[in-house]
């Protein structure tokens, strides 16, 4: 009871303090009405404030309070603390002051401090950096390309290529492209089969190629971080290569070099030429490289050790004998990556100002127009691709397939140069052929008018005509005289094929005549 | 029970002039210490009513006055304007008053002879000893914690809420703490009840 009016007695304290809700005092006043006790407290509380508030003197002023304050704080906060809050400028100002004075002794102290650091990260990006061959297991094959494509697989899957040129003003530039970019086109077996190399020649072109590849191996070196490292004579490496192939065209195969060969290279004919043009490229050694990686491009020196190498490589094929796999991952596996650093490369391009860089989604071409190739005096053979482009357009490959039984008597014949592939069909070996479509007889015709072929469709036998009016194509003599004689073997072997089946027939119809006799 | 907010207790919309106190305050951060004079001519009164009212006595008032606007000085650059300046002063102010009765208390364990003014001249019966000085004494008997909230809120006229905001406690806890200051002034003024008219 008493906790009860203790609570409505504190109410009442609120009540006249004014600090109750309207809700409040609502209730307490009806309460009021009809509790004198809490009417009596009321009048109580009433006086004790109302006493409370009289007994207080208000305090007198003190005039001075300001000026005793100000004084206070002059003596607690004096000027030197008040500049404490300028304390950052004043820094600013010291450092910049220290800076400018320090840079006036010795000005060459950010180049220094920058170059320490192109330094520090022109080591990581050098660390176990291979050769590339070693990374993308080149062939023979990707070596002619490099001749005369100036082509070289990045990674052993040769999902990427490095690409060597030069621009319009003869700038030289290198990009690294996707395979789906390249050609893929069998060169090399173009190359042979143009120049009609026999075994034996063709040993020596392989050797010859073989015989490049130590100087090429440290040319362009790869490594896990992503580093293409590129030795700017490799454009002399490429000329020396391609001029070593021609120079072996020519001694092979007069007649047919001539054809793919423009008389402006007529200087390279010369053995002696050549001789001294690959002694000069191998005897200018370079260790300038430059080094392509995903955060700057820059050159720098370094040398690559062909005897370390060649040891590690021992090494290595003796672990490649135990554990294949792994080996494929840890050394064969090489992919440049496009990735995010790219953009940030592209805007950074003026870390190296020797340097313009073109990104695509899935081509980066770097030109190097300040990068000092080392110079020597070799003929420009940038057109020589063209020609050798136009040498393989004669070289298609084309095939007959003749099905083992057909008893349609159905041979369909295939032009693979085309997109579209042409068939005819012959009825009868002794027969005329009829062409399927009336267009395609001129087509044919003069496509093997091109190629120094004369068709007579009026007997199997002699389909072809041959003419070697144009010797780029005693290859295909061979080929065809092959083919011919596999048809003539196939033709001969259906015609028996036909008389046997003739035979049993006529052996076959008396027989079930017999059959039939003697059922009735 | 819900405690009523008065509508001039309530916030009212920030309208920024040149003279109110958070226009002030921002001048003085930007640099422009005078603004600080103008900020202690406005309040230095209401701040010594309040030490007044807590101390009981005259003697400290300017000193701790002086302590708490040199403190207010000190930090008015880290002020949140979260809240109203008085308030924040208010509490100021309490806690000033607050450490000054702690050190009091220590001394006094220290000279237990007491031969203070206010102690010696409390008596309840002396015949020359006038009703305001009996209240005033009254007063100052009771715990700091009921005489504070008291006096803040008769005095000085404080609501609940800048009572609660300036001690640091619930608004309910002050409604408490302001009964119980009243009931123990009546119980000490008991003897008096014909002198009052209580």
């Amino acid at each position: 009871m008493k906790r009860f009016y203790n609570k409505k007695y504190e109410l009442l304290s609120a009540y006249i303090d004014n600090e109750l809700s309207e809700e409040d005092v609502k209730k307490l006043e009806e309460e009021l009405k009809f509790s004198k006790d809490l009417q009596k407290k009321l009048a109580e509380l009433k006086k004790l404030k109302q006493i409370t508030i009289s007994s207080i003197n208000p305090i007198q002023e003190n005039p001075f309070f300001e000026t005793r304050l100000a004084a206070t704080l002059r003596i607690k906060n004096p000027w030197y603390l008040r500049l404490k809050k300028y304390s950052p400028v004043f820094g600013i100002i010291a450092l910049s002051i220290i800076i400018m004075v320090v840079l006036k002794y010795n000005p060459s102290l950010i180049d220094k401090v920058v170059e320490q650091q192109k330094s520090n990260i022109t080591a990581f990006y050098k660390q176990n950096l291979k050769p590339l061959l070693f990374a993308a297991d080149l062939t023979n094959e990707d070596i002619f390309d490099f001749a005369f494509y100036h082509r070289l697989p990045l990674n052993y899957q040769k999902k990427q290529f490095l690409q060597l040129g030069s621009d319009k003003n003869g700038n030289q530039f290198f990009e690294i492209k996707s395979a789906g970019l390249a050609n893929n086109s069998n060169h090399l077996a173009n190359f042979i089969k143009g120049l009609n190399l026999n075994e034996k020649q063709q040993k020596q072109l392989d050797s010859i190629l073989t015989s490049h590849v130590p100087e090429l191996q440290s040319q362009v070196l790869v490594n896990d971080k992503n580093t293409v490292a590129i030795n700017p004579n490799i454009w002399n490496y490429n000329k020396a290569l391609t001029a070593d192939l021609i120079s072996f065209a020519a001694n092979v195969n007069k007649n047919n070099f001539q054809k793919i060969i423009p008389p402006d290279f007529e200087k390279l004919y010369n053995a002696k030429a050549i001789a001294q043009i690959l002694k000069d490229v191998k005897s200018t050694k370079s260790n300038k490289y430059i080094f392509f990686t995903p955060d700057s491009i820059f050159s720098d020196q370094y040398s690559f050790n062909q005897d370390e190498f060649n040891k590690e490589m021992q090494i290595w094929s003796k672990e490649m004998q135990k554990n294949m796999q792994e080996y494929s991952k840890q050394f064969s596996n090489f992919n440049f990556r496009f990735g995010e650093g790219f953009a940030k490369l592209k805007r950074d391009s003026s870390w190296d100002r020797n340097f313009e860089v073109f990104i695509d989604s899935n081509i980066c071409r770097v030109h190097i127009p300040k990068v000092e190739i080392p110079q020597m005096n070799l003929p420009d053979m940038d057109g020589l691709n063209i020609n050798l482009d136009s040498l393989t357009n004669y070289l298609r490959s084309f095939s007959f397939h003749f099905p083992p039984h057909n008893n349609g008597k159905n041979y369909k014949y295939f032009y693979s140069d085309s997109s579209k592939g042409f068939h005819f069909k012959a009825y009868g070996f002794d027969s005329t052929f009829t062409f399927g479509n009336p267009k395609t007889d001129s087509i044919l015709k003069n496509r093997f008018k091109n190629f120094g072929f004369r068709m007579n469709p009026d007997s199997l036998a002699s389909v072809f005509k041959i003419f070697l009016g144009d010797s780029t194509n005693f290859n295909h003599q061979q080929d065809m005289q092959k083919q011919m004689k596999e048809f003539e073997r196939q033709m001969e072997m259906f015609q028996k094929e036909m008389e046997q089946m003739q035979k049993e027939l006529k052996k076959n119809v008396p027989q079930k005549q017999t059959k039939k006799s003697v059922e009735i | 029970m819900k405690i009523k907010k008065k509508k001039e207790d309530l916030p009212l919309p920030q309208i920024l002039n040149l003279d109110d106190d958070f226009s002030l305050i921002k001048r003085f951060i930007e640099g422009d210490e005078s603004t600080f004079n103008i900020l202690v001519q406005r309040h230095k009164e209401k701040v010594r009513n309040i030490i007044y009212l807590t101390l009981g006595n005259h003697d400290q008032v300017d000193d701790i006055a002086q302590e708490v606007f040199l403190t207010v000085y000190k930090n008015l650059n880290n002020f949140r304007f979260e809240s109203q300046f008085t308030t924040w002063l208010y509490r100021i102010t309490v806690n000033k008053c607050k450490d000054y009765l702690r050190k009091i208390k220590i001394r006094n364990i220290f000279t237990p002879i007491k031969d203070s003014e206010s102690e010696l001249g409390y008596n309840p019966h002396s015949e020359d000893s006038d009703i305001k000085e009996i209240v005033h004494n009254a007063i100052s008997k009771l715990p700091d914690k009921l005489r504070i909230p008291l006096m803040l809120k008769d005095i000085e006229g404080l609501s609940y809420q800048e009572i609660a905001e300036s001690i640091q406690c619930e608004i309910g806890t002050v409604k408490s703490r302001i009964f119980r200051a009243r009931e123990g002034l009546r119980n000490l003024l008991k003897p008096y009840e014909r002198e009052l008219l209580l």
